[in-house]
């Protein structure tokens, strides 16, 4: 009897092929879409799973007190690890992580070639143990015990050295130290939060010698005992914090955080090293939007088999009479789907295949194939299979089964109410959905171009950071400095220890000598003509002086309005004041700058302090006009390398790094641009689907119609009203749940767009024109044809 | 065979009562070919459709083969439908995504007949029905005459003992017509028992009793 159902259905598929391409195309589309967020979801849950002590491995986590803003740092003080090693017996091991030079990008020389790598990281020898990296030449044992060591990533062995052996070799780095390679390990994988390419000795850098409390610029990780409780080891580290730290400079507690934690649960955690930080919420969101489509995808099978209902009635009828039971006839229709959603299951698999590529560019990680022949995907596609048969072949199934035979045969119509309204729900429901991303698609790019356009306070278009931290001498990067401003295009020059968009130092800033009344200050040294480079607006005083003498104790600083507000003085008053800002006794205010997005539009503006305090000098930034700016960046280099020819010309544009900072708001835009187009068409196959029904159903009343002098456009109009209605009805619906989703979404950032009135009119005009396309298309070739054709063939 | 006993049908319309069957009483003995003429909502398919079980009525009582059906659950009376009952439609109702020999194999599939058997069962009935060339062809490859005679194999092919057929010939020309009623005559003389519903004065010659059905009840004449 199974293999007869599965004959009438691939029949069923054959007879009608404009309906089943439909079905199937718009059943395939959304599967595909779900088989691809599925993969998405999985790699990003998949994160740090790779490692065999994933259960015990924890980073400690820094979170800041009151009065420093409640912020949750990934980074802790290095004085933590080896006195946490020694007193708490439940860490078994424990190692820090420092990234070269407070997370610059380090210059290194190899093989007498110069290599810029984002990825240095200094380490104890116990990282090995904890993460168990597989070795390709040396081994993890006792690996970075020696000062001046450094092992690299297998790639990197490769980029440096080729396919030798680079054991032995010298890497010369920012040319300030010099390290021996004692290790090549193999390359993280591409879902780890990790991703060193190389990994250096922690005691070849001075933190080793001297670990403080105060600075917290160290991830450090603790492999735990089987059986150690996390609240108890928490306690612990308090207990150190209060032994090493007197009680008013406790600004900060320390906590444990679950590797398996780390990759979706930290984008609230700030000054973590990885570069692959992942987001819950957006898993969250994409496994909806998942959902959601599949849900169109099926209510589209639903719909078409409703608008079909009246021919299967009858077949159920004459079944009936001849001896079919309910529960066959149910097991009839549960295979009649189950077939063509397997067909559909099946394209969507070759389809999901083709896309990975376009997909991963749009989401920006690589999804690995062999994941498509996991026994988890396996599972998932045979779950959804069979979800989707559940769900797209409930209404055929449960509802057209009950009937009995007379009810069928005699009276088709009179029942079809309850199909023509669920259709109709089913039609509001897709469109509602559609909308909803509709809206949902434009907010969020119009937020993302108000960040694009909105003024930062500072410019950041036409400037570069070139990267200086290999030079040593004040001569050199004064030579080099001037050198640029030699050039034509340049217009500005000056250098800083960081420049907006990327971290600098964190300090406090105090209202007075006597007060505890402190807020969380940005300090950034620089040299004068920063306001000119960065076209700060000086609102009283002047930029910081273009020269000072080493010896000078004295600390020039310019602070942004909102460190004068806090001040509670205004920006004349200030001019000449000694601030309290661990700058040292000397620091006095020369100038005020307006306030500028140095962070993310996400966070309100904080406080922030240009000083020509101690921190080293690391980038040149530099403002130019070129015409044409490959040009310019040869001359740019060619001066760079006339100074320090031992160093890599490494830089990075200003503008770029600023969009940058909104890559996780680009990557929901996009995806959910395609999606909202795939889930429109695909509503857009049904509507139309549904239409072509309604008008061969109505071929008889045009006919009619027509012979009593109805014209073309009326006719039309009267066929593409009802659809039209339900897509108003579906506006209805879907605005207010945009409008409370768009404000969710929105509150995330301190600077915003409004969610205004015009954004709902053009949706709302979008989906009616859509709808009326599709109805319309149907509808004028129904209209268009000879009635004496509909008519005959009654 | 079977026996009606004061039966009334009747539906609401606008606060009245509209009888379709009145105070009906009818008996079928095994054997008979029976035919029922009345004009045009009479209710000759309404009582068709009581005596096949397929529609209710308010009151009286119906016995078939001894068995109170007024008194059985819709579950048992679908099962002696199916047991023996075959239905004729005048619109043939075949299957249209099914061949011939499909649509005649359909109500043994539904009673789990074995496959062999079924091959034979159909084998015969197409050979009987000289119809074995046209087994798959599809039912809208075939004349109004050739459909029937497939919905008519399709009902015999469970072997019922009661043939109920609907206008039968109503969609067919009066030479397709005669071959039908001639084919219904053999079938009584090897025992079915059939009832027909008919509008045709020569049709309804061809049964052994013919009764007029009169705004739902039995004409005395």
């Amino acid at each position: 009897m199974f293999k007869n159902f599965i004959k009438i259905s691939w029949r069923k598929i054959k007879s009608d092929k404009t309906f089943s391409f439909i079905n199937i195309l718009g059943l395939s589309i959304g599967l595909t879409i779900t088989l691809l967020l599925f993969m998405f979801v999985m790699k990003e849950k998949s994160f740090d799973t790779m490692y065999a002590n994933k259960d015990r491995i924890y980073r400690v986590i820094f979170h800041t007190t009151d009065q420093r803003n409640n912020e949750i740092w990934a980074t802790v003080p290095a004085a933590l690890k080896p006195e946490a090693q020694m007193e708490i017996p439940d860490i078994e091991k424990s190692s820090r992580l420092w990234d070269h030079d407070f997370g610059k990008t380090a210059s290194i020389e190899a093989n007498n070639e110069q290599f810029s790598e984002p990825k240095l990281y200094y380490t104890d020898p116990e990282f090995f143990q904890i993460f168990q990296l597989n070795f390709v030449y040396g081994s993890s044992n006792k690996q970075l015990e020696r000062p001046n060591t450094v092992v690299l990533s297998k790639s990197t062995a490769k980029k440096f050295f080729g396919e030798t052996n680079p054991i032995g070799q010298t890497l010369s780095i920012d040319n300030k130290r010099k390290m021996e390679v004692t290790g090549v390990y193999e390359d993280f994988p591409s879902n780890s939060s990790l991703d060193g390419n190389v990994i250096a000795s922690f005691r070849s850098i001075g933190f080793y010698k001297e670990p403080s409390w105060s600075n917290a610029s160290f991830e450090t990780y603790f492999l735990l005992n089987k059986n150690a409780d996390v609240g108890s080891v928490t306690q612990k580290m308090q207990d150190l914090v209060d032994n090493n730290v007197p009680k008013e400079d406790q600004w900060y507690s320390l906590a444990l955080q679950p590797l398996e934690k780390m990759h979706l649960y930290s984008s609230e955690i700030k000054s973590a090293y990885s570069s692959k930080i992942g987001s819950i919420e957006e898993v969250r969101n994409f496994s909806l939007l998942a959902l959601l489509i599949l849900l169109i995808a099926c209510i589209n099978y639903m719909n078409l088999a409703t608008a079909r209902s009246q021919k299967s009635m009858k077949d159920v009828g004459i079944n009936k009479t001849l001896g079919a039971s309910n529960r066959v006839l149910i097991l009839r229709f549960f295979t009649e789907t189950g077939f063509v959603t397997l067909i559909a299951i099946l394209l969507a698999f070759i389809f999901t295949v083709l896309a990975i590529p376009v997909f991963e560019g749009v989401v920006g990680t690589s999804l690995s194939l062999n994941f498509l022949w996991s026994f988890q995907f396996i599972v998932a596609i045979l779950g959804i299979w069979v979800i989707t048969t559940l769900i797209a072949g409930s209404f055929p199934a449960l509802h057209l089964s009950r009937f009995s035979p007379i009810e069928v045969m005699q009276s088709g119509k009179t029942r079809e109410s309850f199909s023509a309204n669920l259709r109709k729900g089913l039609v509001i429901a897709q469109f509602s959905a559609s909308v909803i991303l509709i809206i949902s698609t434009i907010v969020i790019y119009n937020q993302l171009e108000f960040m694009r356009n909105k003024n930062l306070g500072y410019n950041p278009d036409n400037t570069i950071a070139v990267s200086i931290a290999a030079i040593n001498s004040d001569s050199e990067r004064e030579t080099l400095i001037n050198q640029f401003e030699s050039l034509p295009e340049v217009s500005a020059a000056s250098m800083a220890q960081g420049y907006p968009g990327i971290s600098v130092s964190g300090r406090s800033l105090f209202k007075n000598i006597n007060s505890d009344d402190a807020i969380s200050l940005q300090t950034n040294r620089a040299q004068g003509g920063i306001t000119e480079v960065l076209h700060l607006k000086l609102l009283a005083g002047k930029d910081l002086p273009k020269n000072k003498q080493s010896e000078d104790s004295i600390v020039d600083v310019l602070l942004n309005k909102k460190a004068v507000d806090f001040l509670g003085i205004s920006p004349q008053e200030v001019i000449g004041k000694n601030i309290i800002a661990n700058l040292g006794p000397n620091a006095y205010v020369v100038g005020v700058v307006d306030d500028f997005n140095f962070s993310s539009l996400r966070s309100p503006i904080g406080a922030y302090a240009f000083n020509n305090g101690f921190e080293p000098l690391r980038y040149m930034l530099i403002r130019f006009e070129s015409n044409d700016l490959p040009a310019t960046l040869e001359k740019f280099k060619d001066k760079f390398k006339d100074v320090v020819p031992t160093s890599a010309f490494d830089y990075t544009f200003l503008d770029k790094n600023v969009e940058q900072m909104y890559a996780l708001e680009q990557r929901t835009a996009k995806v959910s641009l395609i999606f909202a187009g795939l889930a429109i068409f695909v509503a857009c196959l049904g509507l139309f689907g549904l239409a072509a029904f309604m008008a061969e159903q109505r071929t008889k009343e045009i006919g009619v119609r027509k012979v009593l002098g109805a014209s073309v456009s009326g006719i039309t109009k009267l066929l593409s009203k009802d659809f039209v209605k339900l897509v108003l009805i579906a506006l209805v619906i879907a605005f207010p749940v945009a409008y409370w989703i768009a404000e969710n979404w929105l509150q995330e950032f301190a600077y915003r767009i409004e969610v205004n009135w015009q954004i709902f009119v053009f949706a709302g005009i979008i989906a009616v024109f859509i709808a009326f396309i599709t109805v319309s298309f149907q509808a004028i070739k129904a209209a268009v044809s000879n009635p004496i054709n509909s008519l005959r063939k009654e | 065979m079977l026996k009606l006993e004061h039966i009334y049908k009747w539906v609401k319309s606008g606060g009245r009562r509209i009888f379709l069957l009145n105070d009906l009483s009818l008996n079928v003995e095994k054997g008979e070919f029976l035919s029922i003429m009345g004009p045009s909502g009479s209710g000759k398919s309404t009582l068709l459709n009581v005596i096949a079980m397929l529609d209710e009525f308010n009151e009286g009582e119906y016995y078939f083969e001894e068995e109170a059906i007024h008194e059985l659950k819709p579950k048992k009376q679908t099962e002696i439908f199916n047991q023996n009952i075959g239905f004729i439609f005048q619109a043939y109702h075949l299957l249209d995504d099914l061949t011939v020999y499909e649509n005649i194999e359909t109500p043994l599939l539904y009673k789990k007949v074995k496959s062999s058997e079924r091959k034979a069962l159909v084998a015969d009935i197409l050979d009987r029905f000289n119809i074995v060339g046209k087994k798959d062809l599809f039912p809208h490859q075939l004349s109004g005459g050739q459909q029937q005679l497939v919905g008519i194999a399709r009902a015999l092919i469970i072997k019922p003992k009661l043939i109920l057929a609907d206008e039968p010939t109503g969609n067919l020309n009066s030479k397709q017509s005669d071959e039908i009623m001639q084919l219904f005559k053999e079938l009584n003389a090897e025992g079915v028992t059939i009832i027909q519903a008919t509008h045709s004065e020569s049709n309804a010659e061809y049964g052994s009793r013919i009764i007029n059905l009169v705004d739902g009840s039995v004409k005395k004449s």
